[in-house]
């Protein structure tokens, strides 16, 4: 097996199979739960997997890729097993529950004030939803019924009294999936993949070219300076880190980022070697610090902390890799990890602070500076399953919040209250797993229900965590194929890193080696930020699994940089084979 | 050719998954293809790595090769590859540590710190899976399907209900979804979801053997619903036990509730603040009252045991009646003199309802031995009144399968006091009944009527699962004193001038015989309510740190509540039942208000058989005992 487009193509067609395999499963799975999944949409999945396995030929054919195919293969197996999770959340009734039109044009149309407008939807939804739950378990409850009741309950019962017979799902009348052929080809969904492949190729195209990456490497302050402005719109309109439609748009700003901070380390690492007692000159320390501290103001005032963490470590792993001096590179890692840690904390909740003598008075300014929003992820972090004081400020207004519902319902509340001490105590975990920690509890339940090989597609019950199609995609994928399938996307991941690694080593110019390790390692950092917010291992963020999760804007990312880094790893190629057309070849070819 | 046209018809169903994974587990399929699908994922990654290791080395320069490997090591490319390399290590590290995380949430998580198995009553999938669990159907004790007494039904609309036909008859036995758990949420048996993996259900998972998830219990519906017609428009409460099983046929306590009005969180706020008809109490194990006379059987049975049942007492006319000690006051017949004068023996006291009899043999057989029938009887006795009241519930008395359905049902421990503080005139009122006896549940009554009606003179734990076997609590008579006893009861109703003289008018004709005790019982400072439910009070002026102050003072009064235990059939007693009527009036007695109503019950047990073959009734036409109708729910 060799780097050849045929070999690359066997692989593809195999998941495409596989893919085909998982949707059966799952339609399957679906059936048993009483409901039947949308066959066009397993249709544009399989074509667009199809699609993406075909597409090598023509790229060989036609664009004379000669660069290393694993890169894309490993890419479009962590796409496929994206869209086969999405498929079976997307077709499951009660995770796509939606409000009826009417009522909810009644509610936008009330004169309710936005807070009381947005909690009503919630409710309508949750109704919505309690509806599709509902029918769901009587499907089953009847089920049990036909298969186990006498002919003679049944018939107290009201139906048919018919002897008890095993479950027939060819004979069944299935709650049918809720799409047309119309709407797939107008969703999102056939869309956004479609695009992000067109673009893929577009900016391998382009990119390809030696005087597109001589201009980017000559003029990256310029990219960045114009990336600026349109991101800072973008933060201005935005609300608490999603823009409209939960879209990211500023997403793609990461490339251009990227392609500046590798220009400008790429013209300054042989000066930042020349110090003076130990310190670089200043102008050349400067424009690199500026061009460094850029990204994170506009991420930070949109919050978006994920991507913060993920530029900060790209950034790291730069830096380490184009700096030689070991002095140099510890005072910036140690900077880091000396924020990090005081990050961490001053976020310790306080019962593990008190623990540690004087950590508690060292911690209590930090604390008081984190934005609520850390603060908060930070205890869902490091000590999700137990819930804050009520009287926490990051918590408080949740918890009144769901006191207030609360009261609503029974208005001696309050009384009952001050009889009871651990009445309290009781209506705050249930509002901490309720509201804020609903989610994350979900998922790590999920997790653990997962067990090693999973509870098999479409068998689990990962439409009990919101919105796990995008953020919480791990978490789904890990309840329904398991330890296995999580260490499948682990390696899978793996393989496409150390793909892109090989692409930097075998550049042959500093600027290309920071931009492929750049582009690897934003996908990478990317996806560890993600499945370790989900596992806990880091604080959640509400940054996406690039290729698999559902996404807009950063799945046309994702497929941009991949199209980068294939145009960096043709390069290489290319000018591999422009050596071997000039000089005898080793005795020992690494490379045919 | 037949043979090709054979297989392309044949092979296709061959080839179906179901085929493969075994179709008879509907789960396997998409579990075995999950699994497939799993493994040629894991064969493509291996593929996908090996093609990538072949071109893994980078080749050198054409420069490179030429220069000595000093200055090689020094090249920025050399350099840079080098940190590469430790960046791509470091990578897969991080990869696998944040893997680590998963396997430790997956693997080791619930034994861990325990947190997790905690809180699993937060995971929505439990949940899930216990709403999806049907419950069994609750069967009455004749085990017939069309009187069942919970079971369900397809609705109008199609959705799948939960029916009660006595929701109301029953609604202290079956409980609310809300609130402590009645029999309804801890009677049927609840296999866990195990919560397979897709692997487990490949190899181990079978279907699970269709199992007889419906319970019969001992209640016996029509009896049932028959004791709630009985009480209508009264408070108070029946129990009907069979003494020499221990089955509960009936358990009623008025005023009672529907349970679709308990469903809605409001509709039980509403209950639950009802304090004037306290709907939501079961009167029949968890409310005290007074027993009266009727706790004179008890007293009876401690001499008995005592062996002092031959004990000969004086009777006195008022003003002396009995006088425990110098000073204290008289404790005489109701009506204020004697009923029973001169020397007195058991059976005429019984029959006449002595107070001044009764009051003295419980001074004469002392607190110990009192004490100690009480502890066989099931009645915990205390040392002082305040200790009386707080013993807590008493769930080890029922005769159930486990402990959750003892739980749901357990009635509070019905104590007596008897503490060397007590006088001896405290002591004696006690033994007739009133004054610190006050804390006995209708239950624990008819568990004293029980013991003498048992044909050994065991008192039996009652059941409420119908294939429980009969457990003893206790042995508490011999037979021949059981016997004695029995016969004794036997002058209350059956005997001219016996108190209850009115169940042998009911009964005439009917070849029965039967015994009991009648009781009229007075409790003081009960709490009287307005009309809109809450408690009324009166303006009072009371003297607070020495100033007259104006306080609403509540307006209490002494209720009157009649009471009958009875026994029948007398040779081999079929039933024993407790009957209390709350607020008879002062006029009244148990003798013409509860006894009555054990009359018609006996009525009703004739008809239904439950008396023995001897006593059936002449065969009444049937009336189709189709489930009622209930109303329908609010969703």
């Amino acid at each position: 097996m060799k780097n050849r487009t045929s070999s690359h193509f066997f692989i593809l067609a195999l998941i495409v199979l596989l893919t085909a395999i998982a949707h059966y499963s799952i339609s399957y799975g679906a059936l048993i739960r009483g409901y039947e999944t949308s066959f066009f949409g397993a249709m544009r999945n399989l074509s667009l997997i199809a699609a993406l396995a075909i597409l090598p030929v023509f790229i060989k054919k036609f664009l004379r890729y000669q660069g290393n195919w694993t890169i894309y293969t490993a890419c479009v197996l962590l796409f496929s097993i994206g869209l086969t999770v999405q498929y079976r959340l997307f077709s499951d009734h009660e995770y796509a529950a939606d409000i009826p039109r009417a009522e909810r044009e009644k509610v936008q149309n009330s004169t309710m004030s936005e807070k009381e407008k947005s909690r009503a939807m919630l409710r309508l939804k949750l109704q919505a939803i309690a509806r599709e739950r509902e029918a769901k378990i009587q499907t089953l409850q009847m089920r049990y019924i036909k298969e186990n009741y006498s002919p003679e309950k049944k018939q107290i019962m009201g139906l048919p009294p018919t002897p008890p017979a095993p479950v027939d799902l060819d004979a069944e009348k299935f709650r049918p999936p809720n799409d047309s052929i119309m709407s797939l080809f107008t969703s999102g969904r056939t869309l956004i993949p479609l695009f992000g492949i067109f673009c893929m190729i577009a900016v391998f195209i382009t990119m390809r070219r030696d005087d597109v990456q001589r201009f980017l490497q000559d003029n990256g302050f310029l990219v960045v300076m114009l990336t600026l402005g349109p991101l800072f719109l973008a933060a201005i309109t935005s609300r608490a880190g999603k823009s409209i439609g939960n879209m990211t748009p500023w997403e793609l700003s990461k490339i251009p980022f990227l392609i500046g901070f590798a220009a400008i380390l790429a013209v300054l690492y042989k000066n930042l070697a020349k110090t003076y007692w130990g310190i670089p000159r200043a102008k050349d320390v400067l424009p690199l610090v500026f061009m460094a501290v850029l990204p994170f103001l506009p991420f930070f005032v949109l919050k978006d902390f994920g991507q913060m963490m993920v530029f900060g470590s790209v950034y790291v792993t730069l830096y380490v890799i184009a700096v030689r001096r070991f002095s140099q590179r510890f005072v910036l890692v140690g900077s880091v990890v000396l924020v990090m840690s005081i990050l961490i904390v001053g976020a310790l909740p306080l019962a593990t602070q008190q623990k540690i003598p004087l950590l508690p008075a060292v911690a209590a300014p930090v604390k008081a500076v984190l934005p609520n929003r850390i603060q908060q992820r930070f205890h869902l972090w490091l000590d999700g399953f137990n819930p804050p004081e009520p009287d926490v400020k990051w918590w408080k207004e949740d918890y009144d919040d769901y006191y207030e519902d609360l009261v609503k319902a029974e208005p001696k509340l309050p009384e009952m209250l001050a009889e009871d001490p651990n009445l309290q105590k009781a209506i705050n975990i249930d509002a901490w797993f309720d509201v804020l920690a609903f989610q994350p509890a979900q998922a790590t339940f999920g997790i653990a229900s997962g067990g090693v090989t999973g509870r098999g597609l479409g068998l689990g019950y990962p439409e009990l965590i919101p919105v796990s199609d995008s953020d919480y995609i791990f978490a789904a994928l890990a309840e329904e194929l398991g330890l296995f399938g999580g260490l499948l996307v682990t390696f899978a991941l793996i393989v496409f890193v150390s793909a892109g690694v090989q692409t930097a080593r075998d550049s042959r110019d500093m600027f290309s080696k920071l931009c492929s390790i750049g582009l690897s390692a934003f996908i990478g950092f990317q996806a560890l930020v993600n499945i370790g917010g989900i596992t806990r291992a880091l604080p959640m963020t509400g940054i996406t699994l690039p290729f698999v999760s559902h996404g807009g804007f950063s799945l046309i990312t994702s497929f941009i940089m991949l199209g980068m880094l294939m145009a960096f790893s043709h390069r290489n190629a290319i000018d591999r084979m422009k050596d071997m057309a000039n000089v005898i070849p080793e005795p020992t070819p690494a490379n045919s | 050719m037949s043979f090709l046209l054979f297989l392309f018809i044949e092979l296709p169903k061959w080839l179906k998954p179901d085929q493969i994974f075994g179709g008879q587990v509907l789960e396997r399929t998409p579990a075995g293809l999950s699994i497939v699908y799993l493994i040629g994922v894991a064969v493509l990654i291996f593929f996908l790595i090996v093609t990538f290791i072949d071109n893994f080395r980078r080749p050198k320069f054409v420069f490179e090769r030429e220069l000595p490997k000093q200055v090689k090591k020094k090249l920025t490319s050399t350099l840079t590859n080098r940190s590469l390399w430790i960046w791509q290590v470091l990578f897969v590290i991080l990869a696998f540590t944040v893997f680590g995380f998963q396997f430790y949430w997956t693997r080791y998580a619930l034994d861990d710190t325990g947190q997790l198995a905690k809180l699993s009553y937060k995971d929505l999938r439990n949940r899930r899976t216990n709403a999806a669990t049907l419950r069994g159907w609750m069967l009455d004790r004749t085990g017939k399907l069309d009187a069942a007494l919970a079971y369900y039904k397809i609705d109008t609309d199609g959705s799948l209900d939960r029916e009660f036909p006595l929701e109301k008859e029953m609604a202290h036995l079956l409980g609310t979804e809300r609130g402590t758990p009645g029999l309804e949420r801890t009677l049927y048996r609840k296999e866990a979801d195990s919560m397979p993996e897709a692997w487990e259900i490949l190899t181990k998972y079978k279907k699970p053997e269709p199992e007889e998830k419906d319970v019969k219990i001992t209640i016996d519906r029509q009896l049932q619903a028959y004791s709630a017609k009985l009480l209508e428009g009264k408070k108070g409460a029946i129990v009907v036990l069979n003494p020499q099983t221990g089955d509960v046929l009936a358990i009623y306590s008025n005023p009672s509730y529907k349970l679709s009005e308990a469903e809605s969180l409001d509709g039980y706020l509403k209950l639950e603040a009802n304090k004037a008809e306290e709907p939501l109490l079961n009167r029949a194990t968890r409310q005290f009252y007074v027993p009266g006379s009727t706790f004179k059987t008890f007293t009876m049975i401690s001499a008995f045991r005592a062996g002092k049942e031959g004990t000969v007492l004086p009777g006195k006319a008022a003003p002396e009646c009995y006088t425990p000690f110098r000073g204290s006051r008289p404790i005489c017949d109701a009506g204020g003199s004697c009923h029973a004068c001169g020397d007195v023996v058991m059976k005429e006291a019984f029959k006449v309802s002595s107070n001044q009899y009764f009051a003295q043999m419980a001074n004469f057989l002392g607190r110990e031995r009192m004490a100690e029938t009480a502890r066989i009887l099931g009645i915990t006795p205390a040392e002082t009144g305040p200790e009386a009241l707080t013993q807590g519930f008493f769930p080890e008395v029922w005769n159930a399968s486990n402990a959750r359905i003892a739980n749901s049902i357990s009635p509070a421990r019905s104590t007596i006091v008897t503490g060397s503080d007590l006088t001896e005139y405290d002591f004696g009122v006690e033994g007739m009944g009133q004054g610190m006896a006050g804390q006995m549940t209708p239950l624990q009554m008819a568990m004293i009527a029980a013991a003498p009606a048992n044909m050994k003179g065991m008192l039996m734990k009652p059941k409420i699962e119908a294939d429980v076997p009969p457990q003893i609590f206790s042995q508490v008579l011999t037979p021949q004193q059981a016997f004695t006893i029995r016969d004794i009861m036997s002058t209350v109703t059956e005997e001219p001038g016996g108190t209850a003289g009115i169940v042998r008018t009911k009964l005439a004709g009917t070849g029965i015989e039967t015994g009991g005790k009648t009781g009229t019982a007075d409790k003081d400072g009960v709490q009287v309510y307005n009309a809109d439910g809450t408690k009324k009070t009166r303006k009072a002026r009371k003297k607070v740190d020495g100033e007259w102050v104006e306080v609403d003072e509540p307006v209490k009064f002494t209720r009157w509540d009649g009471w009958f235990l009875l026994i029948a059939p007398l040779e081999n007693p079929q039933v024993s039942i407790a009957v209390v009527v709350e607020n008879i009036g002062g006029s009244a007695y148990g003798g013409t208000t509860a006894a009555p109503i054990a009359a018609a019950l006996i009525l009703k047990l004739r008809e239904l058989g439950l008396l023995g073959d001897k006593y059936k009734a002449a065969a009444k036409p049937d009336k189709p005992a189709t489930p009622a109708k209930t109303p329908k729910k609010p969703r």
